[in-house]
């Protein structure tokens, strides 16, 4: 019982942070989102400790945990667009694959090459993966 | 049917493919989209149009923002795993967001999709809650853009970890870096299967890459010319 208290309290404050960065988005015209700005927001606030990590993590991992929850109506929009995967599948799928595979190799293979030169600085041979 | 029902609809869908996942970790047994399918077909038995759903959507979401703002808590969390290669994690992933737009979005535009459609496509490699607001900023479509992200989540997921073998990218950093930058959540649930700093990595570069995504937007858009 106490738990679920402290676990909206916590609730209340994510709410505040997450109202706080909306309004802030939209005052200043900014075009990133309130909830990207909430988490940079928030972060910044733990980093200072203002807000600690006691005061949101009871309502913050509930929520996480259950995050993938939020997107399923969401998705249950999608009815109304079967048309465009038929209309542009081929496309879609192209687009898709590719902007997948590609960053998937450039970041893994920077950060692996990356690594290797930091762990021999003196090999000079940067074994890159992509 | 009421708002009620549609509600427990959804929740029942969500617990039963969650159950369905927890049991046998795969990726295709997707929440988001055999959920969603699955009210999408009762619906359509039922002959309910989408708008009768709104309603109970809208509820449904209304803590989706707070939510997302808690992803703030894993990133504080893992604070110093990222101190120790800011300049390295922090780059890469900036570099995979931004080749995951202009790619995305070149393909799209030059295959001659519709301009919320293209942009719709620019944000499918980060969580579905950036990747809908970041649409709709630039007057796409949310539900279109979380499908998006679906698709690109389940294809890292099933062939990220084999693709980044064959490109003999070995290092666990590196593994989990690459997975969480393009397919997020999902990306990041496989990496966590290799083994925990691929995980940590991958959850890591999930929200870096939500929050590069969003910064690099205004330059994509432009850069596309849409």
């Amino acid at each position: 019982m106490t738990e679920t208290i402290k676990a909206l309290g916590q609730l209340a404050i994510l709410w505040a942070v997450y109202q706080g960065s909306s309004w802030l988005a939209a005052a200043t015209g900014l075009p990133i989102p309130g909830n990207v700005l909430g988490v940079v927001l928030l972060f910044v606030l733990l980093c200072l400790g203002v807000v600690k990590l006691k005061h949101v993590e009871l309502a913050a991992d509930f929520l996480l945990k259950h995050l993938v929850f939020f997107f399923v109506p969401v998705a249950v929009g999608l009815m109304e667009w079967g048309q465009v995967f038929a209309d542009y599948g081929l496309t879609l799928a192209a687009a898709i694959v590719v902007s997948a595979v590609l960053p998937l190799l450039a970041v893994g293979g920077l950060v692996q090459a990356l690594n290797t030169r930091r762990r021999a600085p003196h090999a000079g041979q940067g074994q890159e993966g992509a | 049917m009421s708002t009620a029902l549609f509600i427990a609809l959804t929740l029942a869908a969500y617990l039963g493919v969650r159950a369905l996942y927890l049991r046998y970790r795969h990726p295709l047994l997707n929440v988001v989209a055999l959920g969603a399918g699955s009210v999408i077909a009762v619906l359509a038995a039922s002959g309910v149009p989408y708008q009768d759903y709104v309603p109970a959507k809208d509820i449904m979401t209304f803590l989706l923002g707070p939510a997302t703002v808690g992803l703030a808590v894993p990133l504080y969390r893992h604070r110093l795993l990222l101190l120790r290669a800011a300049p390295a994690i922090l780059g890469s992933v900036a570099l995979g967001a931004l080749l995951a737009m202009l790619s995305a979005g070149a393909i799209a535009k030059l295959g001659g999709l519709p301009h919320d459609v293209v942009v719709s496509i620019l944000p499918k490699g980060v969580s579905i809650p950036f990747a809908i607001e970041i649409a709709s900023i630039y007057k796409g479509i949310p539900p279109l853009a979380a499908a998006f992200v679906v698709a690109t989540g389940t294809l890292g997921s099933l062939m990220g970890g084999w693709l980044l073998s064959l490109a003999r990218v070995r290092d666990p950093m590196a593994r989990g870096l690459a997975l969480g930058t393009v397919s997020h959540g999902q990306g990041t649930a496989t990496a966590l299967m290799e083994g925990e700093q691929q995980g940590a990595m991958a959850g890591l570069a999930m929200i870096l890459a939500g929050v590069f995504t969003a910064c690099f937007a205004p330059l994509a858009v432009w850069l596309l010319g849409l």
